[in-house]
């Protein structure tokens, strides 16, 4: 696990307030209830810190945000350099 | 304005070149229908719809993803004299079998013709759409029903025709559907033209809000094709991705009007970079206005330090009070009144005790403040009734009751909550406030009033002081009254989540800090308090506490309450 998506886990934990849950990069959040989507726009800027990019509003659905992995994956793919 | 008869008749004016709809995704990425190309396209719909034969007095039920395509069919179906109703769209605020247990109640209720989705909508909720033998299901394909454009058929006599039907929002309120007319829409149009000051010339409406809500159906969807101005949206979801984009989108397009729940003028600034909030240009705005949930003064601040330095003008945030059952608003703020909405500092003591209001100085101790959802709105009239419906006079708080020429005649097939609700021409809103200098205060629900040995307590301030607590996650506190029949009267219970589970481990110590704090504040004493997990208390469709359905819940694990 690389160290940024150790950060987003804890940011994570801190955000839904279960310090002491277990997840991994593949947990499911979104899907299982654990992030909402109030919480979404906190994660979306806390990737965008973590990978340098700006991710564009409509580019990625809750669905994209579903685990830590897939979250990196879509700042990879729609994720624009930061001006 | 130029009075129109009916909505049909207001869009078929509108100036044809003229930009209607833009719906909003990012800077590159945006899509803008005039108002002659909305109305092609509505006819267009217009025909799918009576292709599947829709006529005039049927009901349409559209359950697709905010965009032009669902607003279109919504006009093809009025096109035809139908009566249409958004459907909230499934999505992860809404827990699934409370989203299943509306969808079907509702769809039972309203004996559709059609039901339109859009083919991503999920097959196991399908089940839950009730479908009788004289209900279609319509495909909706790449979110357009395809068909051909039909003729506009002759639309002045649709006056008093139901023009739609919208939806109470809540967790549990979904079953009532408010049929209104288009006359009644009508008039509330002009009133809000009159209150706001709106200009066609130079209005521009924003908007993230669901269009099956009435903040989000008649202030930025019918509202702009009467008044035929520009309306630039956002679908919810992306907004609450992205806060900051209302920002982006309001001085991109120079918006001038906007509706926001009171939860957003803090969402926003909270989740906009400090460094980044200089960049944007709020100068155009003329009014974001606060409604739909109690207005807080604290709120409305902090979005207006937050973005000072953006050109926001002083007494650009607003207030209003609305309801679906009067089409949108009962009342306004003085637009353009550079100190906002009225405050008013009360005693807090004398409040609880005896419903009056008597005025103290800013911040003095054991004050409560108010902030006002401003003055009525034309040919409305208001009354605060006692618990025994006795009037009450200025400064008195107690039920307000509403009398309008945009009132709703009943819900939808449900006469037995119309009799409840509507009582001698005057709507029982169920909210408790008082008026004073003409402005209308709303403080809370009456039945959520807490009354301990004759004392009247208004939930809301002991939920206050118990969010402030380190431990409580804000926001998440709900305190209602439990009948001890040993005592002859009601006791006070407060269920509060706490900010992580590891602090469960100090249960005793922060039930104590929340007791003595409750009773330091209001001079009474708290019974119980249920200290729950992160996540425990039911959310609304709209995010907040739901009070109604936490106190079930709550009564379902400690089964010895009486909630």
């Amino acid at each position: 696990m690389t160290e940024e998506a150790k950060q987003m886990i804890e940011h994570i934990l801190r955000r839904i307030r279960k310090p002491t849950l277990v997840i991994d990069e593949n947990t499911p959040l979104v899907s299982s209830g654990l992030v909402d989507s109030m919480a979404l726009g906190d994660v979306v800027l806390k990737l965008e810190d973590l990978t340098n990019t700006r991710i564009p509003p409509g580019a990625a659905k809750p669905k994209d945000m579903d685990t830590v992995a897939k979250m990196f994956a879509t700042a990879e793919r729609v994720g624009k350099p930061r001006k | 304005m130029v009075r129109y008869q009916n909505l049909v008749e207001a869009l078929n004016a509108a100036p044809g070149d003229r930009p209607f709809i833009s719906a909003w995704v990012n800077e590159d990425e945006q899509e803008t229908v005039t108002f002659a190309e909305f109305r092609r396209r509505a006819r267009v719909q217009a025909g799918a719809l009576r292709s599947h034969s829709v006529n005039g007095g049927d009901r349409v039920i559209i359950i697709m993803p905010q965009g032009i395509p669902a607003m279109t069919v919504f006009a093809g179906a009025m096109i035809l004299g139908a009566a249409p109703a958004f459907i909230a769209y499934p999505n992860d605020k809404v827990e699934p079998s409370k989203y299943r247990s509306g969808l079907a109640g509702v769809t039972a209720n309203l004996k559709a013709r059609l039901v339109v989705i859009d083919t991503e909508f999920p097959e196991e909720m399908l089940g839950h759409v009730s479908l009788s033998e004289e209900t279609r299901l319509l495909h909706a394909g790449d979110g357009r029903v395809p068909g051909r454009e039909e003729e506009l058929p002759d639309a002045k006599d649709q006056a008093d025709h139901v023009a739609f039907i919208q939806h109470s929002a809540g967790t549990t309120g979904l079953q009532k559907g408010v049929a209104l007319t288009h006359s009644a829409v009508m008039r509330q149009v002009e009133h809000l033209v009159q209150a706001l000051e709106i200009n066609d010339a130079t209005d521009r409406v924003y908007s993230w809000l669901p269009l099956y809500h009435d903040m989000g159906l008649i202030a930025c969807f019918m509202l702009p094709m009467a008044c035929h101005i520009p309306v630039v949206m956002q679908s919810p979801i992306d907004w609450v991705m992205h806060p900051e984009t209302m920002l982006q989108v309001i001085s991109e397009h120079k918006c001038t009007l906007a509706w926001l729940p009171n939860f957003a003028f803090q969402f926003v600034p909270r989740r906009t970079r400090p460094n980044r909030r200089t960049q944007y240009d709020l100068s155009s705005v003329r009014a974001l206005i606060n409604c739909s949930e109690p207005v807080r003064t604290s709120s409305m601040q902090e979005f207006q330090n937050a973005f000072a330095a953006t050109g926001l003008k002083a007494g650009a945030l607003q207030s209003s009070y609305a309801m679906a059952e009067n089409v949108f608003a009962v009342t306004q703020s003085d637009i353009g009144r550079s100190s906002g909405p009225t405050r008013i500092w009360a005693d807090g003591r004398q409040f609880r005790n005896s419903h009056r209001v008597v005025q103290v100085v800013e911040g003095s101790a054991g004050s409560v403040s108010f902030t006002s959802s401003g003055r009525l709105l034309p040919n409305h009239e208001i009354r605060i009734v006692s618990d025994s419906s006795a009037p009450l006079g200025e400064g008195q708080a107690g039920e307000v009751l509403i009398k309008s020429d945009c009132l709703f005649d009943g819900y939808y097939n449900r006469p037995d909550l119309t009799a409840k609700a509507i009582v001698g021409g005057w709507y029982h809103t169920g909210d408790l406030g008082f008026c004073l200098d003409g402005e209308l205060y709303v403080v809370g629900r009456k039945k959520d009033l807490i009354i301990v040995g004759g004392e009247n307590l208004y939930p809301q301030d002991i939920e206050e002081i118990a969010a402030a607590h380190r431990a409580v996650h804000d926001g998440r506190v709900i305190a209602t009254g439990v009948y001890n029949p040993d005592l002859g009267t009601e006791e006070i219970i407060i269920v509060a989540e706490v900010e992580s589970e590891d602090l469960l481990a100090n249960t005793v110590e922060i039930e104590r800090e929340i007791r003595s704090q409750v009773t330091a504040g209001l001079g009474v004493t708290v019974a119980t308090v249920y200290l729950k997990p992160p996540k425990w208390i039911v959310k609304s469709t709209a995010g907040k506490p739901a009070r109604s359905a936490t106190l079930e819940k709550l009564q379902k694990e400690h089964p010895e309450l009486n909630v």
